[in-house]
């Protein structure tokens, strides 16, 4: 058996795929190792070890209750804010556990943003959702500090759109370009990843290719992890994908694989709509 | 068998296909059935139901073809699903081919019949029967999904090509033997590469299957027993 068989063997996700022995400077910027996780006496992450690339989208599918939101916020641990919840194992980050005790929360849910299924503005306006982040990190004169919105509003192809009505509510906008602002709202802080809790549920078709097309451009300077019960949006928009059942990780590999020809039966099975 | 998808009316459409593939290389291997009979008992009225027949072919490529645009695009498939049709599209193509092949081996053997019989024309029927034998087999294998039936089909090509090749050599000599044979011997030799190209589809289909079951091509590369291209045959007989 040769090394690289027996690394793919023992650690399929952890092992290097094509496109890492093609582009070396592809790494792994989160390492998730052995996380369990607990609702109270419920368990409902078992024994997930896997990767996230640098500035490569990972899609995490499965049915509804499978876990993948709950690997999201052991991410950024934003579990915490709930008594009875909790994760152990470890999330590595640049060689660094992030689920360590005594680690800053807040500046960790700068470094990885989350933005959620319901688009979420903040009852201020534009201009003040984008800058709120932003002021809780950084003292900033006013005029960076314009740059700085300007810039993630860009980023989140809103810009174009709003820049004549910063001062408006951003409750007035519609439900996709809400969302784009609550990205813009991640991005303000200049974090390293980005972690996308069904995106696009609520939009509709055209909104949904919008986010698809930012998350598209967004890649090139992030790592991104986005769960989606959308199966064709995981096949288009991700580099990676993960099947997880019952809290399980049943398969993790490059998506073109995963849906041309996925290893286990049970991906393909939920994959082609052979079980719910 | 795997399972069945929840929407029930899904797998029906995935069977229709595979059905009508399975009809379409049925249809294909009866005409070269046909054929064969039409060039041994020259019998043009065999000939010319061939000839006719080769439209049926044709519009179950064209069935196909409507029924995997409409999977496509209304059922998204992926994984196997998508190999399924992917495989159905490659193959009812082979199956044209064979048709046509078989329904100019028909025409062929109308000319054929107008003048008296050559003696490698006896060597023809037995080719065309391997040839039906390996369409059967790989579409036994087609209907069982079976991959392994598949790659014998695609090893036994081998065979075939050193009949054309024999076959070949023998029409050659026999034409600067007897040069009034040169006409009839002609017809046979473009009836001998029509089934072997027969046999060429045959393969294909097999290679089509083996990926539809593996999800992985049959990498190998196939033993070909045709030198028939690169040899010269000289009056003497020898080869060079």
């Amino acid at each position: 058996m040769s090394p690289a068989t027996a690394r793919q063997i023992m650690s399929p996700a952890l092992s290097d795929s094509r496109d890492t022995r093609a582009d070396p400077s592809l790494r792994q910027k989160v390492l998730i190792r052995q996380v369990d996780f607990f609702y109270g006496a419920f368990q409902a992450l078992k024994n997930i070890t896997m990767a996230l690339h640098d500035k490569r989208v990972t899609a995490f599918i499965g049915p509804s209750g499978c876990g993948k939101s709950t690997l999201l916020r052991v991410l950024n641990r934003i579990y915490e804010l709930y008594p009875g919840q909790r994760a152990t194992g470890e999330v590595i980050v640049d060689g660094e556990n992030i689920l360590a005790p005594g680690l800053d929360l807040n500046l960790l849910r700068a470094r990885i943003g989350m933005v959620f299924q319901k688009p979420t503005p903040f009852p201020m306006s534009i201009y003040d959702n984008v800058a709120f982040g932003i002021r809780l990190y950084e003292r900033l004169p006013n005029h960076e500090l314009d740059d700085r919105v300007e810039s993630a509003l860009r980023r989140a192809a809103l810009w174009g759109e709003v820049r004549d009505k910063l001062r408006q509510s951003g409750l007035g906008l519609s439900g996709g370009q809400q969302q784009r602002l609550c990205i813009a709202r991640a991005v303000a802080v200049q974090p390293e990843i980005l972690l996308l809790d069904e995106p696009a549920s609520a939009l509709d078709p055209i909104s949904t290719q919008r986010i698809e097309e930012l998350i598209a451009e967004l890649k090139e300077d992030y790592c991104i992890a986005i769960v989606t019960h959308n199966m064709q949006q995981a096949a288009r928009s991700s580099d990676y994908t993960a099947f997880m059942y019952l809290g399980e990780l049943i398969e993790f590999d490059e998506t073109e694989r995963i849906f041309t020809h996925p290893k286990q039966k049970h991906t393909e099975d939920y994959i082609t709509g052979r079980f719910g | 068998m795997a399972s069945e998808h929840i929407t029930k009316a899904y797998d029906e459409e995935l069977r229709r296909l595979s059905n009508t593939v399975a009809e379409m290389g049925g249809l294909a291997e009866s005409q070269l059935g046909s054929a064969i009979e039409a060039v041994a008992t020259r019998d043009t009225e065999v000939a010319g139901r061939v000839i006719e027949g080769d439209a049926n072919i044709d519009q179950a490529e064209r069935d196909v073809d409507n029924l995997a645009i409409r999977l496509l695009a209304l059922r998204q498939p992926v994984a196997r699903d998508l190999r399924e049709i992917f495989a159905a599209l490659k193959i009812a193509s082979d199956l044209e081919r064979i048709g046509d092949y078989a329904s100019n081996v028909a025409k062929r053997s109308i000319a054929l019949s107008q003048t008296p019989p050559v003696r490698p024309v006896y060597a023809l029927p037995r080719m065309a029967q391997f040839a039906q034998l390996q369409i059967k087999d790989v579409l036994d294998a087609y209907v069982q999904r079976d991959a392994e039936k598949a790659y014998s089909v695609w090893l036994r090509d081998a065979e075939l090509d050193e009949m054309y090749s024999s076959l070949f050599r023998e029409l050659l000599t026999y034409m600067m033997e007897d040069p009034r044979s040169i006409g009839s011997c002609t017809h046979l030799l473009f009836m001998a590469k029509n089934i072997e190209r027969i046999g060429d589809h045959a393969t294909n289909i097999a290679e089509n299957l083996y990926y539809l079951v593996n999800g992985t091509p049959l990498e190998q590369v196939r033993p070909k027993g045709d030198v028939s291209s690169l040899e010269i045959v000289t009056p003497d007989g020898a080869r060079s």
